[in-house]
């Protein structure tokens, strides 16, 4: 079984995996964008992991109202974490009273631990406890894989408070309503719309320019998608891509991919074509537009041909 | 025909759960760090080996036995894996073992054929709870063991919940389906058949999302294959068969005879399935 609260690696874990705790040498991050009056984002970059990006791959930030702050995810690790904690402290003396995590991913999560002792309370989905403590400790050993030294110290924070369907937080004149979805990314997938300024942020239920991810439910996305563009939103900040982009155009992409997938997999499975051919049959068109794809397109074709084959 | 293997196959794993080898499943322990590993790794072979096929000695299958698998899995839950006999070696084989060596249940399934070359070329569907070693072993009518190996990178296929809601996937257990890629037999005309029971075939190790208790293991435990009346081959199971268990296999003859697929679960709950295998076209 394992343990309720999320795994962290510590220094002395570290030092038992014979890890050199100096840093590796991290490239220059990127500054923190404003991409709508008191909502910042710091962009993440289209990579997987490493000791040069340190996991910061997602796009992270906060909200600022005129009396706290809500950091809407962490980051992807304690020094991507700590990358953003300093940008906070750039614009505001404002404490943090919410750290919203919007899905399980380590990308979005392992920064956590950079907020531990900031009193914040930490907000997710229903179902984002489970989904942290069924993959945090693989989660995390996956990470130290990748990024060596400079994952010590990383982790999530176990939620403090949960969304089953709907909450909303009061900035200080400022509301901020967070909806929890049903499977469609993930199964613990939490959007945060910032009221004022008609901001949607997506996670990951919207990916730009990189290759989305599915592991919730594809048919379930589809739908989410179509709720989302219900929503009263002028942009979106997107899990993955620019740090803002026009709502609802902003989704065209990720649907057309999304489309291609569902059709190109109930294709495949009337031909009789296995679960093994299928990701190199399937979709691979459309799968070329996007960054990564060789990494995830393959997995999306899996986790489709999955979910469609007894529908 | 009584297809209870039970009895055996829990004898078989019971040894296996007793040598402090078997760490607790899950995650926590799914990296290895290769080479380094590699001793350890022969040694559980050696161990499943032994509690597999006694004191049996097994030779280097070469060309007879060919074992493919994704070398990096992109569902651990669901790993395709295919097992191919040479034309040479097909007649001779009488069953073949899969093991995904790391697994908590390494035995994965046993195939035995119910005529000359029916285990030609075969595919499943396994789990895969951390980075292993999968073996087949094919086993001939004058008693030879020939063995293969093949590395997969996947971690966490265990306890991966299923796919979907529970509730829906124990509805449909049962159902069953058949695809015939290529179409119906011929005679001297091979043709690949896949089978698949609709069936959670849960683990024992997987948690209820609501409860977060560990959801029973229910899982298919035998099938039996027949063609025309004959008994093409049976299927021993166990839960590192991912969930629907889905099999692949070849077959030769007259068209228009009927496939007979009948599954029995750990339950004993007896599923069965038929269709005509019409001329082509």
């Amino acid at each position: 079984m394992a343990a309720r609260r999320p795994a962290r690696l510590t220094r002395r874990q570290g030092l038992r995996l014979g890890l050199a705790l100096p840093l590796v040498a991290a490239r220059p991050a990127a500054p923190v964008v404003e991409v709508a009056d008191g909502v910042f984002v710091l962009p993440g970059v289209d990579e997987e992991a490493s000791a040069e990006n340190l996991d910061a791959i997602a796009n992270t930030g906060f909200i600022l109202g005129a009396e706290a702050v809500a950091v809407v995810d962490p980051g992807g690790s304690l020094a991507h974490g700590q990358r953003l904690r300093a940008a906070v402290a750039a614009v505001t003396r404002r404490p943090i009273r919410h750290l919203i995590l919007t899905h399980a991913h380590p990308d979005h999560v392992m920064g956590a631990a950079a907020f531990a002792e900031c009193g914040a309370e930490v907000i997710g989905h229903a179902r984002l406890p489970l989904a942290l403590a069924q993959r945090g400790p693989y989660d995390l050993r996956m990470l130290e894989r990748a990024m060596g030294a400079a994952a010590v110290g990383s982790g999530a924070l176990a939620p403090t408070r949960l969304v089953q369907d709907r909450l909303s937080l009061d900035l200080g004149g400022r509301e901020v309503l967070l909806q929890a979805h049903p499977p469609a990314h993930t199964d613990q997938d939490l959007t945060v719309l910032d009221a004022a300024t008609r901001s949607l942020w997506t996670g990951d239920l919207l990916f730009i320019d990189r290759i989305p991810a599915l592991e919730g439910s594809l048919l379930g996305w589809l739908a989410v998608l179509e709720r989302l563009r219900a929503m009263p939103a002028a942009r979106a900040v997107p899990g993955h891509g620019p740090p803002a982009a026009v709502w609802l155009e902003a989704a065209e992409a990720l649907t057309r991919y999304l489309v291609a997938l569902r059709d190109g997999t109930r294709a495949a499975l009337r031909a009789g074509i296995g679960i093994a051919e299928a990701p190199g049959r399937v979709a691979v068109a459309e799968s070329r537009a996007w960054r990564l794809a060789e990494a995830y397109h393959g997995r999306n074709v899996t986790a489709a041909y999955r979910e469609l084959e007894w529908e | 025909m009584p297809l209870a293997l039970r009895r055996r196959s829990a004898l078989l794993i019971a040894p296996l759960l007793a040598t402090p080898l078997l760490a607790p499943p899950g995650l926590a322990r799914a990296q290895g760090i290769e080479p380094a590993e590699a001793p350890r790794r022969a040694e559980r072979w050696r161990d499943l080996k032994q509690a597999i096929l006694g004191n049996r000695p097994t030779l280097p299958a070469g060309a007879a036995l060919e074992l493919t698998a994704p070398a990096r899995a992109q569902d651990a839950a669901l790993v395709p894996i295919a097992i191919a006999l040479s034309a040479e070696a097909a007649p001779a084989v009488r069953a073949i073992y899969l093991t995904v060596d790391e697994n908590p249940l390494p035995l994965a399934a046993v195939f035995r054929a119910g005529r000359p070359g029916a285990l030609r070329a075969l595919t499943a569907r396994i789990r895969v709870d951390a980075y292993t070693n999968l073996h087949a072993v094919a086993e001939t009518s004058d008693g030879r063991l020939l063995e293969t190996t093949r590395f997969v990178k996947a971690a966490g296929g265990c306890s991966a919940p299923i796919a979907g809601d529970l509730e829906a996937a124990r509805q449909r257990m049962g159902r069953m389906r058949m695809t015939l890629p290529e179409g119906p037999p011929a005679p001297g005309r091979a043709v690949p058949v896949q089978v698949a029971v609709s069936h959670p075939n849960t683990s024992g190790l997987q948690i209820d999302q609501l409860t977060r208790l560990s959801i029973p293991a229910e899982y298919v435990r035998a099938l039996r294959i027949t063609y025309a009346g004959a008994e093409l081959l049976r299927i021993e199971s166990e839960i590192s068969i991912a969930e629907n268990p889905t099999f692949g296999f070849t077959l030769d003859g007259e068209p228009g005879g009927e496939l007979r697929v009948v599954a029995l679960d750990n339950r004993d709950r007896r599923f069965e399935g038929h269709w005509t295998l019409g001329a082509a076209g």
